[in-house]
């Protein structure tokens, strides 16, 4: 090859092909999304998490819980994601999702965790799981200092809450325990349980343990996991918990451990500012609000009008 | 000090013997010019390589051992695993890559290296940077995008060491004695602008005006998959290009073929990366021409397969010999099962069982180790010789390296794969719960972590002979350090 101004040509024409192809028009397409509102503007979808939970997904970033938990559910023309449902939990056992993920239910995260590996479960829907008193508990109490709530509070507003609104969500999420009532407190129908609030709240399994995906139950599961699943080959996480001495009382928040999981009489466990940031993010996950793109036949996971290549359309549609 | 001389090719006639010598006495002046920088590079790359093994370890052992060293916060888990892949991918293999390359380039521009203070001042950096990133990884401060995780603090060091390098390359190349622009200088110039690029554009993207939502992750692996290809790829294949015909002493059997190879790769290779992102929250129509891109791709992988495989034809014989020609070889071949695994593990029926499970890692480990490490311990295998005027000290020493890199990553291959099979088939199966799922998966991560000892023997056995070169310990000698003793009448008759 001789001069070297069509290799350099080449060189950049190559890359520039592959950043448009691949970057630009995609982020032309699914880059600039807004919140889904219902027809009077309200119930906005997603709304920005809380300051806790933000700072959640720092923590779940920097100690690579992405490395073994995705957050993305796929369609059932893909893969058996939503048929499958979680190991525990209350008779019938929560689903991983009701509906596939859309770019949607990412726009406010930073960074997004979609994951490419499942030595774990899928926490797309993680916080949705969790216990229906729970969530009832946590958003019917007031928030507590230091975790602001969701910025879009259009409150007041007559919102089903995490209620299906529409027939076609409703079907796909048959078979799945019934949708949390008394919600409505939240303004945007995923209530923002706090990592206080919930240990509290929750009403204790008859076994004493935590209820199954509550707060009490992640603290519990992050500090000592194989006291759940005795097959679990996740790392404990014990050094976002300080144990130390019962001075005088029982600290209010301290974690419903049980005698396997080696901590002495006197002693007690409580969570630090970071790991009850990590759980109320784990709690706000929750992708089980309706989206209209997913709703009709064939329709993209982006609002892509017809003149795109269209993702295959999901079952109901066929 | 003889260093270009190859013994195994034909003697040379008499009236070539005064061109030969003055080729000779230019060659070696050249080398010479490049040995503080090359050998700082490679210095530091083994370092990472030796810290990147030792992590490695632990990740993998954990993954069975869960407990161990988990309450330490900056040894958990999810912090050892990507300062490892950072440090194998920034501190090793950027180095020891950037290292061949600059040799490369210091022979094939044939000029001496002008100011080897800016690339030991780049060097410097990029160690730094390594440095702050992984301690940033191990401190909590990892940015959660993969193969990025380097805290924005470290990247901006990178970059500057990254600039010294890349105006060198081009001060380089400017000064460059003769018209003809070699094979392997288009692949290198190719990775010296792409990378910038590439990195930079998505540290933009990422960091300084953020892109929305899962675009976020469409640019982490665009990213990753130029970096593995437009990258590392390129440094790797064009070693292979030089190192193959310079070792048995024969012209590179096709140009043409070399140069559809060339464009058909950067052209087909910078497009995949998106099949990663199979069936997730995206518009289908992005995976589908990342997998259509992997399936392309098969083209350039023919013909530089074909084109290496003819220059080697009826030469296959002194992989008995030459360290490097074996390295090498086996790196190219790994280049070959590397691609065609890529293609099968992107097609959508196969994806289906294979997204989200060990199969990913399998694949990463055949790029960067199969392929790409074994070509970069073949070139420093030819080149560290040349710079220290020694030659290897002990032929034991390079076969049990070669064998025990060998086995350890084609079993690590092995079982990582059967482990994302059995994973795969049982995820699919809504009926099993997870857990049961995965029960078959730590017996093949046991499998795992036994080639991971068998990796870091290789690589201490490895750093120790190049400790010894380093001290001026190797043999004193006019002929290469061979594998098996020579046999000159089975060598003519290979000629």
């Amino acid at each position: 090859m001789k001069g070297i101004a069509p290799l350099l040509l080449g060189i950049f024409a190559t890359f520039a092909f592959s950043w448009v192809g691949l970057i630009l028009i995609p982020n032309y397409q699914i880059g600039h999304l807004e919140p889904q509102v219902d027809e009077e503007g309200n119930d906005p979808y997603p709304a920005p998490k809380s300051g806790m939970a933000n700072r959640g997904r720092q923590i779940y970033a920097a100690n690579g819980c992405v490395y073994c938990h995705s957050q993305q559910v796929r369609g059932d023309y893909a893969a058996s994601d939503l048929e499958r449902a979680r190991d525990q939990g209350p008779s019938p056992k929560p689903k991983w999702g009701e509906r596939r993920s859309a770019p949607r239910d990412y726009l406010f995260e930073r960074p997004v965790l979609l994951g490419k590996m499942r030595l774990g479960p899928d926490l797309a829907n993680i916080g949705k799981s969790a216990p229906v008193e729970q969530e009832a508990a946590a958003g019917g109490s007031p928030v507590p200092s230091g975790s602001p709530s969701p910025a879009p509070a259009s409150a007041g507003s007559p919102a089903p809450g995490g209620s299906p609104a529409n027939p076609a969500a409703a079907t796909a999420a048959s078979g799945s325990p019934s949708p949390p009532a008394g919600t409505a407190a939240s303004p945007s129908g995923s209530p923002v349980p706090t990592g206080n609030a919930a240990v509290t709240g929750a009403q204790p399994q008859s076994n004493g343990l935590p209820p199954q995906y509550s707060a009490a139950w992640h603290h519990r599961h992050l500090y000592s996991p194989r006291s759940f699943v005795l097959e679990s080959n996740m790392p404990a996480y014990r050094f976002l918990y300080e144990k130390r001495r019962i001075g005088g009382e029982r600290a209010a928040d301290a974690l419903q451990l049980g005698p396997a999981d080696g901590v002495q009489e006197g002693w007690e466990v409580v969570p630090s500012y970071d790991a009850r940031c990590l759980v109320a993010y784990l709690m706000s996950l929750d992708q089980s609000h309706a989206l209209q793109e997913l709703k009709a036949t064939g329709a993209a996971p982006a609002p892509a009008k017809a003149g795109g290549s269209p993702a295959p359309a999901p079952k109901e549609a066929k | 000090m003889n260093p270009a001389n190859l013994p195994l090719r034909k003697p040379p006639t008499e009236s070539d013997v005064t061109i030969r010598d003055v080729e000779q006495v230019e060659r070696a002046l050249i080398d010479a010019s490049t040995r503080l920088p090359v050998l700082f590079f490679y210095a530091s790359a083994i370092v990472w390589l030796l810290l990147g093994t030792l992590l490695a370890g632990l990740t993998s052992f954990k993954l069975h051992a869960p407990d161990l060293l988990s309450n330490i916060s900056f040894l958990t888990w999810g912090r050892v695993r990507p300062a490892h892949m950072n440090v194998m991918v920034y501190g090793w293999a950027s180095m020891a890559g950037i290292g061949t390359a600059i040799w490369l380039m210091a022979r094939l521009c044939r000029t001496t290296l002008r100011h080897p203070l800016l690339l030991i001042c780049g060097a410097a950096f990029w160690n730094l940077g390594v440095l702050l990133g992984v301690g940033g990884i191990l401190a909590g401060e990892s940015t959660g995008y993969e193969w990025l995780e380097f805290p924005p603090y470290a990247t901006v060091v990178l970059f500057v060491a990254y600039s010294l390098v890349v105006s060198w390359a081009i001060l380089m190349f400017r000064f460059r004695r003769g018209d003809h622009i070699y094979i392997t200088q288009w692949y290198l110039l190719g990775a010296f602008l792409w990378f910038p690029w590439v990195y930079g554009a998505t540290q933009i993207m990422l960091f300084a005006v953020p892109l929305q939502g899962v675009m976020q992750e469409a640019v982490t692996w665009w990213y990753s998959n130029n970096l593995l290809f437009l990258w590392f790829g390129a440094i790797g294949l064009g070693t292979a290009y030089y190192m193959i015909p310079k070792v048995i002493g024969r012209p590179v059997y096709s140009y043409h073929l070399a140069a559809i190879g060339f464009w058909t790769y950067a052209f087909f290779a910078s497009w995949t990366g998106m099949q990663r992102l199979v069936d997730g929250p995206f518009p289908a129509w992005m995976v589908t021409a990342s997998i259509a891109a992997t399936i392309f791709s098969i083209i350039p992988v023919a013909t530089v397969g074909l084109n290496h495989h003819m220059t080697m034809r009826r030469y296959f014989g002194l992989l008995r010999y030459s360290p490097t020609l074996r390295f090498t070889v086996f790196g190219a071949i790994s280049y070959t099962v590397f691609s065609l695994v890529g293609v099968l593990i992107s097609l959508r029926s196969v994806a289906r069982y294979l997204h989200f499970t060990q199969a990913s890692i399998a694949y990463s480990h055949l790029g960067l180790y199969a392929f790409f490490t074994m070509v970069m311990f073949g070139s420093m295998y030819y080149i560290v010789p040349r710079l220290v005027g020694r030659e290897w000290r002990y032929a034991t020493l390079i076969k049990v390296h070669f064998w025990t890199s060998t086995y350890g990553i084609g079993l690590m291959t092995l079982m990582l794969f059967a482990a994302g099979l059995a994973e795969g088939g049982a995820l699919d199966n809504a009926s099993m719960t997870f857990v049961d799922s995965l029960n078959y998966v730590p017996m093949y991560l046991r499998g795992r972590s036994l080639s991971g000892l068998l990796l870091t023997i290789s690589h201490f056995v490895f750093a120790f002979h190049f400790g010894l070169m380093l001290l001026g310990l190797g043999r004193t000698a006019s002929v290469p350090t061979f594998l098996n003793p020579k046999e000159e009448e089975a060598i003519e008759a290979q000629l």
